[in-house]
C-alpha cells in the first residue's frame, strides 16, 4: 500500500471540510476522488501534501507518517503536487519552472537528464524553454505544471482538478497522459469534477460529498451504478 | 550645464545608497509580504559598527596608503555585514516569523517596536548626538571631464554597485535565488517543490540586512557621522522609493533610488538645500497619488 489516509479531518475554523475520510492508493494505480465543487477534494489533496495541518487522522506513505510534515519534506518523501489552476511560476521561465520542480534533488546532472526527458514528453515546452511561464496558453501551462511535478521523480502524483478550464481536446490528451505516467511506474491520486473522463483512466474512484466518502469502487463498478450515473455522469 | 552634470553625478552617487536600502525593503516585502520597520535601524547598526571598529583600531586620521585604506574599508564592511547579517537572522526568527500570517499589521508593529528599541539602545550606548566616524579613505578629489568626484563618493558608489550586482546575480542565476523568486510568487507551490520556505525567509531577511549594513558603513564614512536616528529619514525615503518602484523588478527599485538621489542633488544645487527633503517627499507622494501601484509594477497584497 503506497498511500494510506485514515480518518482524515480537515477544518478551517469552525468549518469541517473533510470529515473522517479513509482512502488509499496502491503502487501503480490511478485513483480518483470525484465530487462537486466544494466537496472537500482539494482539502484532502492539500492535507496529504502538508499544506494544511489536519485536525485529525493520519496520512501514511510507504509506511512513513506524513501528516505532521511540512510540504518540502512531503516532497522529499516522493510526493509531487499539480495544483488546481496550474499555478506555474509566471515570472520564471519554462526552464526555471522545471528546475524548481527538482529543487529537492540536489544532483545537477540527474536534473539535467530528467529535464531532457520531460521536454521529450512535452515538445511544446522545449520550444518555449526560455519564455516566461505566464505567457503560455492554458494547456501549455498544464503541461508545464505536470512536467514540473514529474521533475522530482515522485512515486505519487497528486493532481487537483487537472481538467479545469481546459478545452475538451486538451482534456482528452491530459487523461491519456495520465495513463502514460502510470505506465511509467508513478501512481496518481486525482481530484476531479469531470467524472466521465476520470473514470476512463482511473482504476478506482471515491465519491466525496460534503467532506465525507459516500462510496467507492472500481471504475467499472462506478460506471455501472445507477445512482452514480444519474448524479455524476448525467445519465 | 556643468553645474547640471555635477549635480547629476552627485545625485547618482548619493542615490545609490537609497537604492541599496530600498532593495532590502523590497526583497523582504516581496518574498514575505512583511514590511520590516527595523530595516533602517539595521542600516544604523552598520554605521555604528564602522564607528566602533575604526575608533577601536585607533586608525590614524591621515597618512594611510591607498591599499591599506581599501583593505581597512573592506574589513570594516565585512565586519558590519556579519553583524547585521546575524541581526537579521535573529530578527527573522524571534520577531518576524512568530508574527507572520495572522493579522497583516502584526509584523509591522512588532518590527516597529524593535526599531524603537534599537534606536534607544544606540542612544544609551553612544549618546544622542552624532558621533564622528573617521573616514579611512584618503581624501582626494578626482576631476573627470570637468566633474568633481571625491574618493569617498566613489567608494560609496562602487560599494553600492557591487552589492546591487551581487544581489541581481543571486536572484537571477542561483538555485536559492530562483527559489526566492518562486516563494515570492507562490509560496505554497514552492514548498511543494521541495523549498524550505522558512529557510528562504531567513535567508532573505539576512541578505536584506547585510545590504543595509553595508549601506550604513558607506554612508557613515561618507558623512563621517553616525547617529541613533539616522535611519529614520533615510529609511522613510528608501521605503517610499520601494513603493514608487513597484513590486516587479529589482532594476526598478535601483532606478528609483538613483532618481531620488538625482532629484535631491538638483534641488540642493539649484534651489536650496533646505527644500531638499520637502521636494523629495512631495515628488514621491505625487507619484504614488497618481499611480498607487508603483511606476513599474503592481502590488498584490
Amino acid at each position: 500500500m503506497l498511500l494510506q489516509v485514515s480518518g482524515l479531518e480537515v477544518a478551517y475554523g469552525p468549518v469541517r471540510a473533510v470529515r473522517g475520510v479513509d482512502l488509499e492508493v496502491r503502487q501503480g494505480e490511478i485513483r480518483a476522488i470525484l465530487g462537486a465543487n466544494g466537496a472537500g477534494k482539494s482539502s484532502i489533496i492539500r492535507a496529504i501534501m502538508g499544506l494544511v495541518r489536519p485536525r485529525g487522522g493520519t496520512v501514511a506513505f510507504g509506511g512513513q507518517a506524513l501528516h505532521k510534515l511540512l510540504p518540502h519534506k512531503v516532497n522529499e518523501w516522493g510526493i509531487a503536487w499539480v495544483p488546481e489552476g496550474r499555478q506555474v511560476f509566471s515570472t520564471l521561465t519554462v526552464h526555471e519552472n522545471l528546475l524548481m520542480g527538482a529543487f529537492g534533488r540536489r544532483n545537477g546532472q540527474a536534473t539535467q537528464a530528467r529535464q531532457e526527458q520531460i521536454m521529450d514528453m512535452f515538445p511544446r515546452l522545449r520550444e518555449r524553454r526560455t519564455q516566461l511561464a505566464g505567457s503560455l496558453s492554458g494547456g501549455e501551462q498544464q503541461m508545464l505544471a505536470i512536467g514540473r511535478a514529474l521533475m522530482s521523480n515522485p512515486r505519487l502524483l497528486l493532481m487537483d482538478e487537472p481538467s479545469l478550464g481546459l478545452a475538451p481536446k486538451v482534456v482528452q490528451s491530459l487523461f491519456d497522459l495520465a495513463r502514460e505516467i502510470r505506465a511509467g511506474g508513478i501512481s496518481i491520486l486525482m481530484a476531479e469534477q469531470n467524472a466521465r473522463q476520470a473514470l476512463r483512466v482511473a482504476d478506482y474512484a471515491y465519491l466525496l460529498e460534503v467532506g465525507e466518502i459516500r462510496g467507492g469502487g472500481s471504475a467499472g463498478e462506478m460506471e455501472a451504478s445507477e445512482t452514480i450515473r444519474r448524479v455524476y455522469l448525467g445519465g | 550645464m556643468e553645474q547640471f552634470v555635477q549635480q547629476l553625478v552627485n545625485g547618482i552617487m548619493a542615490g545609490s545608497t537609497y537604492a541599496v536600502v530600498a532593495l532590502g525593503f523590497g526583497l523582504v516585502f516581496s518574498v514575505m509580504r512583511v514590511v520590516n520597520l527595523a530595516h533602517p535601524e539595521i542600516f544604523m547598526i552598520g554605521a555604528y559598527v564602522a564607528f566602533v571598529v575604526i575608533t577601536g583600531l585607533k586608525v590614524p586620521g591621515q597618512g594611510l596608503g591607498v591599499l591599506a585604506a581599501v583593505a581597512l574599508f573592506v574589513g570594516v564592511l565585512l565586519v558590519a555585514m556579519l553583524a547585521t547579517g546575524v541581526a537579521g537572522l535573529v530578527l527573522e526568527r524571534l520577531v518576524i516569523r512568530p508574527t507572520r500570517g495572522t493579522y497583516i499589521l502584526t509584523p509591522f508593529i512588532a518590527t516597529a517596536g524593535v526599531s524603537i528599541a534599537l534606536q534607544n539602545t544606540a542612544q544609551r550606548l553612544f549618546g544622542p548626538d552624532p558621533v564622528r566616524v573617521p573616514s579611512v579613505i584618503p581624501p582626494h578629489t578626482f576631476m573627470l571631464s570637468g566633474v568633481r568626484v571625491t574618493s569617498m563618493q566613489l567608494t560609496t558608489f562602487l560599494t553600492a554597485v557591487a552589492i546591487m550586482l551581487a544581489l541581481r546575480y543571486y536572484v537571477h542565476s542561483t538555485r536559492w535565488g530562483r527559489a526566492t523568486r518562486a516563494v515570492a510568487e507562490k509560496p505554497d507551490v514552492a514548498a511543494a517543490c521541495g523549498v524550505n520556505v522558512n529557510l528562504v525567509s531567513q535567508l532573505t531577511v539576512s541578505i536584506a540586512s547585510i545590504m543595509a549594513g553595508a549601506a550604513g558603513v558607506a554612508l557613515g564614512l561618507l558623512y563621517t557621522s553616525a547617529a541613533p536616528f539616522m535611519g529614520l529619514l533615510f529609511g522613510l525615503k528608501s521605503f517610499i522609493c520601494m513603493l514608487v518602484a513597484g513590486n516587479r523588478h529589482i532594476e526598478a527599485i535601483m532606478a528609483v533610488g538613483l532618481l531620488l538621489g538625482v532629484v535631491e542633488a538638483m534641488v540642493t544645487g539649484y534651489v536650496s538645500s533646505n527644500l531638499r527633503d520637502a521636494v523629495a517627499f512631495a515628488l514621491l507622494l505625487a507619484v504614488l497619488f497618481f499611480r498607487p501601484q508603483g511606476l513599474f509594477g503592481s502590488y498584490e497584497v
